[in-house]
C-alpha cells in the first residue's frame, strides 16, 4: 500500500486551483521509517507528503486545531478515520463543504514491529465511507460504496458487515472476577493522567472536558489510580456507541495501556443487545445512545 | 442479624479485605421524581419497613442519570447503587426510560467488565403506586450487598491520602 505519489499530486492539485487553504497528511519523522502528521500550508512544501502502511494516525483529529478550524482543508481518510470524519460530521464539528477528503481503501496499517495491527487484522470497513476521491481498489469484500456510506445494494454496514468479539474480550470475560479486577487495578494504576487519549481522540472534541471541571469531577487533576479509574472510565462511556475502533489512543498513550478493552466492551455489549455496531458507517447515524427501540433488553432490571 | 455471626464477611472483588464487625453497606438510591420518588414515598406513608441503608437522590427522570453519578457513588462512600425510574411507557417525559435503559445496561456491563460484581449496580422500575415493591426492591438490593461485602475498588480516600 503505496499512494505517496498520487497524495502529493491531488495535493499540489488543489493547492494549483486554490481549492483549499492546508493539507493534512503523512510525512517521515526523519530518524527512520515512522511517519507523523503534517499541515501543510505551503504548496512547495508538498513532496513532504507521504503514504504507505505505516501511516497510522488517525489524521481527523487534526480538524479539531485552530490550523484547519475555518479553512479549507484536505485530508487523508482510511477506513477508520472516515468513519470519525462521519461522525464528526454528524454532530456539525466541521463543515463537508470545507473538506476536500481523499479516501484510501486501506488495506491495513502496521506497528512499530512491524506487524499488522490488531484493529486492521478485525477490520470490516477498509474502505473510506466519506471521499471526494477514493485511491486503490474498492471494497475488499466486492460491495463497492458510492461514498454515502451505503454499498451498491443499499444495504448499510451493519447488514453487509458481521460481527465478532474481540478477542481480548473474549479472553477477559471467561476470567473470574477477582481475576479481572487485579488485572484493570494494574492497567489504572499504569495511567500517568497526561490525557493523551483524549487528545488523540477525533471525538474528543469538547472545548472543556467535563473530567478537567473543578468542581463537577472528584479529582481535579490528581495523579492517583482512583482518578485514572474516574477519568478512563468517563471518557469511555462518553464514546460508548461512537468509537470507531482507529486505535489513536492507544498509539499515543505513553504507558502502553489496553484502552481498546473499554470501548470493545462497549462495543460487543452494544451489539449483542442493540444490534448495532460500526458508527459513523452510515451518515447521520449518531450512535446507539441517541436512539432506542421498545424491544431493548428489560431483564435486567428488576 | 445473621451476617454478623458469620465468621468473616470478605469483599467479594477482593477476598483479602475483611468487612469490620457490624459492617452495614451504604447504597446510593437515584429515583425519579414522578413514579419512584413517588413510590417510596407511598412506602413511607403506608408504614412499610424498608432497610435504612438506603441513601435516595431525586432526579427529574431516570434518563437524567449520567453513568458518571454511579461512578462517581461507586468511588466515594456508596457499596452499591440502585437507580430506579418509570415503568416502559409510563415516562413523564415520554421517552426518558428508553434512553436511560440502554445507557444503563452499557454502563453495568462495563463496571462489571472492569471488576465490580454486577449485584454493585442495580436498577429497577417502581411506579408511583408501588409502595410495597419500592420495599421489596430495597429489601434484595441491600441482601446483595450485605453479601458481597464493602466496596473496596478505587475509592478516593483510599488513594488521596497516599
Amino acid at each position: 500500500m503505496n499512494y505517496t505519489k498520487q497524495i502529493q499530486d491531488i495535493a499540489a492539485k488543489l493547492f494549483a486551483e486554490g481549492k483549499i487553504d492546508v493539507f493534512v497528511g503523512y510525512r517521515l519523522n526523519g530518524f527512520d521509517d515512522n511517519q507523523v502528521p503534517v499541515l501543510i500550508t505551503d504548496p512547495q512544501d508538498v513532496c513532504k507528503l507521504v503514504f504507505t502502511d505505516k501511516s497510522v494516525f488517525n489524521l481527523v483529529n487534526y480538524l479539531k486545531t485552530d490550523h484547519t478550524r475555518r479553512k479549507r482543508v484536505g485530508l487523508v481518510v482510511k477506513g477508520c478515520d472516515s468513519r470519525s470524519l462521519n461522525l464528526m460530521l454528524t454532530e456539525s464539528q466541521v463543515k463537508r463543504e470545507n473538506l476536500y477528503v481523499v479516501g484510501i481503501c486501506c488495506e491495513g496499517v502496521v506497528d512499530d514491529a512491524g506487524q499488522k495491527m490488531q484493529n486492521c487484522t478485525e477490520c470490516v470497513v477498509p474502505d473510506a465511507v466519506v471521499y471526494d476521491e477514493l485511491l486503490g481498489t474498492s471494497g475488499r469484500d466486492g460491495s463497492g460504496r458510492d461514498g454515502s456510506g451505503r454499498d451498491g445494494s443499499g444495504r448499510d454496514g451493519s447488514q453487509t458487515h458481521p460481527y465478532t468479539v474481540n478477542v481480548d474480550i473474549a479472553a477477559l470475560a471467561e476470567k473470574p472476577l477477582t481475576e479481572r479486577t487485579a488485572y484493570f487495578e494494574e492497567v489504572f494504576e499504569n495511567c500517568i493522567r497526561c490525557n493523551a487519549c483524549r487528545h488523540s481522540c477525533p471525538l474528543c472534541y469538547c472545548a472543556k472536558c467535563c473530567i478537567d471541571q473543578e468542581t463537577a469531577t472528584l479529582y481535579n487533576g490528581a495523579n492517583t489510580t482512583s482518578a485514572a479509574f474516574h477519568a478512563l472510565m468517563t471518557w469511555s462511556l462518553h464514546l460508548a456507541g461512537r468509537c470507531v475502533d482507529c486505535r489513536n489512543c492507544e498509539k499515543a498513550c505513553p504507558s502502553h495501556l489496553p484502552l481498546h478493552l473499554l470501548h470493545k466492551q462497549n462495543e460487543s455489549v452494544i451489539y449483542e443487545n442493540f444490534q448495532e455496531h460500526l458508527a459513523g458507517v452510515i451518515p447521520d447515524d449518531r450512535g446507539a445512545f441517541y436512539k432506542y427501540s421498545l424491544k431493548d433488553p428489560d431483564d435486567f432490571i428488576m | 442479624m445473621e451476617t454478623e455471626v458469620k465468621d468473616q464477611l470478605v469483599s467479594i472483588e477482593k477476598p483479602e479485605l475483611v468487612a469490620p464487625p457490624n459492617w452495614e453497606p451504604v447504597i446510593m438510591g437515584i429515583l425519579c421524581n414522578w413514579c419512584s420518588y413517588a413510590g417510596s414515598d407511598l412506602t413511607g406513608t403506608s408504614r412499610i419497613q424498608y432497610p435504612p441503608n438506603i441513601r435516595i437522590i431525586r432526579v427529574p427522570c431516570s434518563s437524567r442519570v449520567d453513568p458518571w453519578f454511579l461512578i462517581k457513588s461507586l468511588q466515594t462512600t456508596a457499596d452499591g447503587v440502585l437507580v430506579s425510574g418509570c415503568h416502559p411507557g409510563d415516562c413523564h417525559y415520554i421517552t426518558g426510560n428508553y434512553f436511560a435503559r440502554r445507557r444503563f445496561l452499557v454502563t453495568k456491563k462495563l463496571l462489571n467488565f472492569v471488576g465490580f460484581h454486577e449485584n454493585r449496580i442495580q436498577f429497577s422500575w417502581v411506579s408511583a403506586a408501588e409502595g410495597p415493591k419500592f420495599a421489596k426492591v430495597v429489601n434484595k438490593v441491600t441482601e446483595d450487598i450485605k453479601k458481597l461485602g464493602p466496596l473496596h475498588l478505587y475509592k478516593k480516600e483510599n488513594f488521596d491520602k497516599k
